[in-house]
């Protein structure tokens, strides 16, 4: 399982650091920060919940 | 519930007066979830919709903007007696981030998103708690208020104006527009006899207000909103003049109306359910889920519509192109398929997936500014208020797209602040 974020989306909403913070962190640059690429499958679910609450549909998951 | 006595024949979800007399019709939404989520609503006072009841359509449609547009129609009004039917756009003249769509939607919301951040929002927080401290003092020394409009429609009110730079001495007239124009169609705010007309006054009202105050950003800008949208290019060119006003509308409106209506609902069910704010007292600890709890419980907007351009299909119910659907937030929020005990108010609830925020390319964009304010009034209002009970009728707003509280008449015992 592999993570995309479009930089030039995000908005900084940071709805993807409430549904996965393991995963996620909205810095001061007002961007999205991936804390790790490859997740594990144990995160499968706050991430797709990330993937789907995004406003700007800035994050892909890419599943194997 | 009543479901025995709901038909589909006669059920009533968009009345007016149905949510000023009973408030949010939770037996008929419910009996709508169960019998048909996907119900088509053809009455004499509103022009065809089709009524999204249950949570994982309000997702499938609200992801699909390019599908299921904003703009041909807001939200769901009633035709009042005496009316006639208008479209839009001539009944709204106004262009703002509710009624755009993409690709425009996001360009024009590029333009203050990033004064809405987690990080911009909570370099707020010091000034709220100041603004919320003051409203609070205000009151300590009585033991009987009025909760709206002595404490919760102080709060969003001086934010937001602090947001945009407008003085303190316009505060009131700022106020009494955002409530002309969610709640002309209540007789208390109606200044100018008919809601169409008392929405046109106060609409013209902000946007000569505003005028006045981007000629004066203009020439000298400064750090705050005004001055932010004022000097703002999209793809390369000033706002136009609509597009410019309409955003000060919508700022003022939203900053305002939904975060008050939260504050007094919350409170409201804090009443009705006195051993969670017991709890909430006992441990601060659980703000942040009280604070969903009280969106979702109280999910101040009712509705907004989406209208189809192509056929679709929603829960294997075929909509035409343009036909609209109405998605009626505070029903996905006591959807059963997704909240366990979904009529229990529990400040500790977790998780906590609900709406009343939309979702999806129009999700709020002063979402964390409206979750700090509750945060730190309730905050507050945990630490300092004692056995706050109710002593009169609750009297809602006539509307059925913003639930409101007009007036909640309360007793209590407020202790001074801790430092």
């Amino acid at each position: 399982m592999k993570i995309e974020v479009d930089l030039k989306l995000c908005e900084g909403n940071g709805r993807c650091m409430e549904a996965a913070p393991e995963v996620f962190e909205v810095r001061d640059d007002d961007k999205t920060h991936l804390l790790m690429e490859r997740p594990p499958a144990s995160l499968y679910e706050k991430l797709k919940l990330a993937e789907r609450n995004c406003p700007r549909q800035a994050i892909t998951l890419i599943e194997d | 519930m009543t479901s025995t006595e709901i038909s589909l024949d006669t059920i009533d979800i968009i009345s007016p007066d149905h949510y000023a007399k009973n408030g949010y019709p939770h037996s008929e939404w419910a009996y709508l979830r169960q019998h048909k989520p996907v119900f088509h609503v053809d009455r004499p006072n509103v022009q065809p919709f089709w009524a999204i009841t249950k949570h994982a359509d309000i997702i499938q449609i609200s992801r699909q903007p390019r599908l299921w547009l904003n703009g041909p129609r807001l939200s769901v009004f009633v035709v009042e007696p005496g009316e006639e039917v208008v479209v839009p756009p001539e009944a709204f003249p106004l262009r703002h981030l509710l009624n755009m769509d993409p690709p425009q939607h996001g360009e024009y919301r590029s333009v203050v998103s990033r004064q809405f951040t987690p990080r911009a929002v909570r370099a707020l927080a010091p000034q709220i708690a100041e603004i919320t401290r003051k409203v609070l003092d205000d009151v300590a020394d009585r033991t009987e208020c009025d909760f709206v409009t002595d404490m919760s429609s102080k709060v969003p009110v001086a934010v937001i104006a602090e947001l945009l730079g407008v003085p303190r001495k316009d505060w009131e007239m700022l106020f009494r527009w955002t409530n002309e124009i969610i709640g002309g169609g209540d007789p208390e705010f109606q200044s100018a006899g008919d809601p169409r007309e008392t929405f046109e006054q106060a609409r013209l009202g902000l946007f000569q207000y505003f005028t006045d105050m981007v000629a004066q950003r203009q020439k000298l800008p400064t750090n705050d909103i005004t001055s932010i949208v004022a000097n703002a290019k999209v793809n390369g060119s000033p706002l136009p003049t609509m597009e410019l006003l309409s955003y000060y509308l919508l700022l003022v409106v939203a900053g305002n109306e939904t975060t008050r209506n939260a504050t007094s609902g919350g409170l409201l069910a804090l009443m009705q359910n006195p051993e969670q704010f017991q709890r909430l007292k006992r441990d601060p600890a659980l703000i942040k889920s009280a604070v969903e709890e009280i969106v979702r419980w109280t999910s101040p907007v009712i509705q907004f519509a989406r209208t189809a351009v192509r056929d679709a299909e929603v829960r294997g119910q075929k909509i035409r192109a343009g036909e609209s659907v109405c998605l009626f937030y505070p029903s996905a929020n006591r959807d059963e398929e997704v909240f366990k005990e979904p009529f229990k108010f529990d400040v500790a609830r977790n998780p906590n997936p609900h709406l009343a925020f939309g979702i999806g390319e129009h999700f709020c964009l002063g979402s964390h500014l409206a979750k700090l304010e509750l945060e730190v009034i309730y905050r507050q209002l945990a630490e300092r208020m004692e056995n706050p009970e109710l002593t009169g009728p609750v009297q809602r707003l006539r509307s059925s797209f913003v639930g409101g509280i007009k007036h909640m008449p309360i007793r209590y015992k407020m202790m001074p602040a801790r430092n």
